[in-house]
């Protein structure tokens, strides 16, 4: 029971991804973090912290995130396995 | 051997939403996004606080139907799974408005606005909060189950009036409301797209791995209780 539903929230939403690849009309500036609209409309640039990326320091933040991130998914493995464990006795 | 395999067949998505996530986490910093004024780079907050509401909706969109699914046969497995996702759904809301609230500390410059949406939200969650002060009141086993149930539609109902109507109708500065760009025409370009979608899909089903936990668990509860 919970299995279908699980699966079907699953596919419908890997379903809904593969607009991922859908074609959009070509957008200028894509890839840059040049505010064109506000450059086209003669507005100064829109500032971004362009330069934690060119220093190299924004992995720093993605390294720790990514750390916290996967210590907090090994909890939860454990808790996943511990569960497993008592269910199995259970059945005894 | 066999075993690994069937493991593996039970818990494929879980597998997929740490990818999905780890991906979020990583192409959410690295790739590049669109400049705006006011949101500056907090715009990357859209994979982590927006899906956090799509997450929480999902869910209580599961419990109301195991909800229904209780009201239809009186299955007490259905109420377990209405109740636990209930409880994952408040984790999901309460993330939501906290990280909402930084957010708009920064770009509004305010913690909490009167803003239709958050306070739709806020009291959403008080509604929900009231479905467990509910459940906790009544002793008798069926009794509860079947009010709570009750409840619980009221409950999702008046959620999407306060989340997805209400908003609509009302000025609002958060995007998609009240004429503003929502993140779906102008600022979600293909770029903020290919992170957004796997970000949404990681959160939802991190969000049905916490509730098929929480199920567990009070399943072994329950039998310990009737064991004893």
């Amino acid at each position: 029971m919970i299995n279908t539903l699980k699966n079907t929230i699953v596919f419908i939403f890997i379903t809904l991804s593969a607009s991922v690849f859908a074609q959009t009309e070509p957008e200028k500036g894509t890839g840059s973090t040049e505010a064109v609209a506000a450059v086209q409309n003669n507005a100064p640039p829109v500032e971004m912290a362009d330069s934690l990326a060119q220093s190299g320091k924004i992995y720093v933040v993605v390294t720790v995130l990514s750390v916290i991130f996967i210590g907090i998914i090994v909890y939860l493995i454990s808790i996943d396995r511990k569960i497993s464990k008592l269910e199995k006795e259970e059945k005894k | 051997m066999l075993l690994i395999v069937y493991e593996m067949k039970k818990n494929w998505w879980k597998i997929v939403a740490v990818i999905f996530l780890l991906y979020t986490i990583i192409a959410g910093f690295l790739f590049k996004v669109p400049a705006q004024p006011i949101l500056h780079e907090t715009i990357r907050n859209l994979y982590f606080h927006v899906p956090m509401w799509f997450a929480m909706m999902t869910i209580l969109f599961v419990s109301v139907w195991y909800s229904i699914k209780y009201l239809g046969g009186s299955n007490p497995e259905s109420d377990i799974m209405a109740t636990q996702a209930a409880h994952t759904g408040m984790l999901l809301g309460t993330l939501g408005i906290i990280t909402g609230s930084i957010w708009a500390r920064y770009t509004w410059g305010a913690w909490w606005v009167a803003d239709t949406k958050l306070n739709g939200a806020a009291i959403t969650m008080l509604i929900y909060l009231a479905y467990f002060v509910l459940r906790g009141s009544i002793d008798e086993e069926q009794k509860r189950a079947r009010i709570a149930a009750v409840y619980n539609i009221f409950a999702y109902v008046m959620l999407i009036i306060f989340l997805m109507i209400l908003p609509r109708m009302n000025d609002s500065l958060h995007p998609g409301n009240g004429g503003n760009p929502g993140f779906n025409k102008y600022d979600l370009d293909s770029n903020m797209r290919m992170v957004f979608y796997p970000a949404v899909i990681g959160w939802i089903l991190l969000a049905v791995w916490i509730f098929t936990l929480r199920v567990r668990i009070e399943k072994i509860k329950q039998k310990t209780l009737i064991n004893d």
